[in-house]
């Protein structure tokens, strides 16, 4: 058994360098605010950020001047507030000015899937007639040889790195996922580094249990980080939920510029790591978020056996 | 007898509007915001067998509370399937979602919407006046559902000429061009707003004016718009909510999150008082079950 496992610090000091192409997986839920904070601290730069939709991890990276460009479908902090920060980056060029590449989602996801199949592009029925297509030159418009009429190719993509934030998997990276699944599958296999981060290691002779849940095998996996509540203040299925009056604090230090300096000296460079940050937030806090969620929706054990009388 | 809310707020009355949009034999992609809740109205009212899916790749959920995006943990609660994102936007070129709801910042009148940037005076979708979240899955559905629902509020300003990107088409420049475009969808077919229903001519595709709410004023709306507005020749009154629908709106969603009731964006409250309301929220979940 390969055992992959790292500390993030580790992780991020390994599969990220100033001007690489990154990947964070899923949208909302599972997505791991960690992973940004530990991107910022190591002050990495000049990244090109490719996704399908994001909230939180993005808004952040870009106030603290990591990225130079996005190609993407969706930036914004959903539900609790908008995105000052990539407002502030793209309207006033603070702290750098970041060019955005438009997708949709579904294309941004065909942009994965190409590069999962390893073929270089894919055709769709989306973007046409939209100025999608007039400010992104990546995609072509071509008649159909086959006579549906006009179908946009879209690109393949295959980022430097992806991180991606499951519920369980074991020490050499296969994983299991629980709810929605973005287009994690695809990014996983579409970048050239799988780092993943996971609420809990398990051994693998619980991943061979359920092995329909395996949404990533550990063969395009690099390295395995255990980070429980890596998500915080957003959520995991079955695991805990969103932290809104935390994420309520964060969009109103973002109104500013002082404000979400502020904020990141505080909750990113005012700890060493997600330990701390975690202690900082309050295991109380944390444990009501895990009961939050466990009302409504735990990962179900999965009991075989056979029918009575056969 | 329906029994209609004599105290519901302009956002519920969207909602419920909007919900009705929604067929008992639909299955439904519905966006961020109005959309959730007109979904979860439907389901929990007149709409029993419809099938909500959402673009993180939840399909069928019976929440048991609000999600508060298209891909936040109730997404899946209860839910028929859980999958991924280009799975169900592959369904739905494939031809499965009926109806689409989304919003928009800014709309012209065929129809087409820009979530994208608001360019402004010597702006540019490089260095806009004001950069919008982008498209999300919005283009996707406009492109590709059966049928479209969209909605927005009326303001002076967003209801204009010429969109300055049309991140999700509508009509494009009129009659026959969705189809020379190659778009596989029938585009919009009604624009809910915090004023009154719109729907588009089947012949000239114009947006026009199809009912307004209790105490709105045609020309007052009508100055808001700046193309020169249509209107029905058989515009009507609509109800107000019905108490039921009222109902589910404030059971599923206490705190107001969705619909602005108790608007998040101003007050921040204590993590307790989140943490209790929640708890409560989960008390009537009776509801959708």
């Amino acid at each position: 058994m390969k055992d992959k496992r790292m500390t993030l610090k580790e992780a991020v000091a390994k599969f990220t360098w100033d001007g690489c192409t990154l990947n964070i997986g899923s949208i909302c839920a599972r997505e791991p605010m960690a992973v940004a904070h530990e991107i910022i601290r190591q002050g990495r730069k000049n990244i090109t950020f490719i996704t399908d939709t994001t909230s939180d991890p993005a808004e952040l990276l870009v106030a603290a001047g990591c990225f130079s460009r996005i190609e993407a479908a969706y930036i914004w902090i959903g539900v609790v507030g908008q995105g000052y920060n990539i407002r502030r980056a793209v309207e006033e060029g603070i702290p750098n000015h970041i060019e955005i590449e438009p997708y949709s989602n579904y294309t941004a996801g065909l942009r994965l899937m190409a590069g999962a199949m390893g073929v270089p592009f894919l055709p769709t029925k989306s973007l046409l007639g939209s100025d999608i297509l007039t400010y992104n030159p990546k995609i072509k418009v071509i008649d159909d040889p086959y006579g549906s009429g006009p179908v946009a190719l879209i690109p393949a993509a295959n980022p430097d790195t992806t991180f991606i934030h499951v519920q369980r998997a074991d020490m050499a990276g296969n994983c299991q996922i629980w709810g929605m699944l973005g287009n994690d599958d695809y990014a996983a296999r579409a970048a050239k580094n799988v780092v993943i981060t996971c609420e809990e290691i398990v051994p693998t002779s619980e991943i061979r249990k359920i092995p329909n849940m395996t949404v990533i095998p550990e063969y395009v996996v690099s390295a395995v980080v255990e980070l429980p509540f890596g998500c915080h203040p957003l959520s995991v299925t079955g695991c805990y939920w969103m932290d809104n009056p935390f994420r309520q604090e964060f969009i109103k230090a973002s109104r500013t510029r002082e404000g979400i300096l502020a904020w990141m000296d505080e909750w990113v460079f005012g700890v060493e790591n997600h330990e701390q940050y975690l202690d900082k937030v309050g295991r109380d806090r944390l444990a009501k978020l895990q009961e939050l969620e466990q009302d409504n929706c735990m990962i179900p054990e999965i009991i075989w056996r056979t029918r009575e009388g056969m | 007898m329906k029994k209609y809310a004599e105290d519901y707020t302009i956002s519920e009355m969207m909602a419920a509007v909007c919900s009705l949009q929604i067929n008992n034999d639909d299955v439904a992609f519905v966006g961020v915001g109005i959309p959730l809740m007109a979904g979860a109205v439907a389901a929990a009212t007149h709409a029993p067998d419809v099938i909500i899916v959402y673009e993180g790749g939840g399909v069928g959920a019976k929440s048991r509370r609000m999600p508060w995006t298209i891909s936040d943990t109730p997404t899946t609660d209860n839910a028929l399937a859980a999958t991924a994102m280009h799975r169900v936007f592959s369904d739905q070129q494939r031809g499965f979602i009926t109806v689409g709801i989304i919003g928009g910042a800014e709309i012209d009148k065929y129809g087409n919407l820009n979530t994208t940037a608001i360019f402004g005076e010597n702006g540019s979708y490089h260095h806009p006046r004001v950069r919008l979240p982008g498209s999300g899955g919005a283009n996707d559905i406009a492109s590709s559902a059966r049928r479209t629902v969209i909605v927005m509020r009326l303001e002076k300003g967003k209801f204009v000429n010429k969109v300055d990107f049309i991140t999700s088409p509508g009509f494009l420049s009129g009659p026959g061009a969705r189809e020379k475009a190659g778009l596989l969808g029938d585009g919009p077919c009604a624009v809910v707003t915090d004023r009154g229903l719109f729907k588009f001519d089947p012949e000239t595709k114009e947006m026009y004016l199809e009912a307004i709410y209790p105490g709105m004023d045609v020309e007052q709306i009508k100055e808001l718009i700046d193309w020169d507005l249509k209107v029905s020749p058989d515009l009507y009154v609509m109800d107000p909510p019905t108490e039921e629908q009222i109902t589910v709106m404030r059971t599923l969603d206490p705190m107001g999150t969705v619909l602005g009731r108790k608007s998040l964006r101003g007050e921040i409250e204590p993590f307790d008082v989140y943490y209790n309301s929640l708890k409560k929220s989960y008390q009537g979940r009776a509801i959708t079950l």
